[in-house]
């Protein structure tokens, strides 16, 4: 978690927000959350699941920008 | 009398870690709301007592409705919600760090590593993932869903 808040804390562009799955089920539901932690990438268009490491989390990043 | 969330040893832990590493001051803002919520009054315990603990660390409280217009201002559309500012004389620094939903169990360290962070205004990242973020040309948000563990 800490890691997408650094990505933020080092970027005006880029924002990041942990979600409890259990109390917002809704949205927990539309991004098809089943494994923790998910990080999800500009409201799906990328997403990854488990702890990544920073090189990696920051291609996943990128390829959903693509 | 309301019973405490962080018992001694935490808060004891918590202290010596702040002590140390905590520099300049951090506001968190807390948002509530008076409808359905079940972890509002939680939440705003929680940051309550991590905020008690270092007199570098300040707190605001909100409601998403009466506070509408600074809701906005910071991304807030779920309560309970969290953001952590730098605190700085000419107004804070909103970074982009919120919470949704208490940061309890393993999410707790990562409010507290959060807090140091913000202190210390920066990110700790390698040369070469800053080197990258600063190339980033389009808004980037980035949802991490966790469950309390």
């Amino acid at each position: 978690m800490v890691l997408a808040h650094q990505l933020a804390m080092e970027s005006p562009l880029v924002q990041a927000e942990m979600i409890e799955a259990t109390e917002f089920p809704e949205l927990s539901n539309r991004h098809h959350v089943s494994g923790v932690p998910q990080t999800t990438i500009n409201d799906g268009a990328g997403s990854v699941v488990g702890a990544y490491p920073e090189d990696q989390l920051l291609q996943e990043i990128q390829e959903a920008l693509h | 009398m309301v019973n405490q969330l962080l018992n001694d040893d935490i808060v004891r832990q918590v202290k010596e870690v702040f002590d140390k590493q905590l520099t300049k001051p951090v506001e968190i803002l807390f948002f509530g709301s008076q409808d359905d919520c079940e972890h509002c009054e939680d939440t705003r315990q929680l940051v309550e007592e991590v905020t008690a603990i270092s007199d570098k660390l300040h707190l605001s409280l909100y409601d998403l409705a009466d506070d509408a217009e600074m809701a906005q201002q910071y991304h807030v559309t779920m309560t309970p919600g969290l953001v952590i500012t730098a605190q700085e004389e000419n107004g804070n620094i909103d970074y982009g760090i919120r919470y949704a939903g208490i940061p309890s169990g393993y999410e707790f360290s990562s409010l507290i590593q959060d807090l140091i962070l913000v202190s210390g205004r920066d990110s700790g990242l390698a040369p070469e993932t800053r080197a990258a973020l600063a190339e980033l040309k389009q808004p980037v948000l980035l949802q991490v869903f966790v469950t309390p563990t």
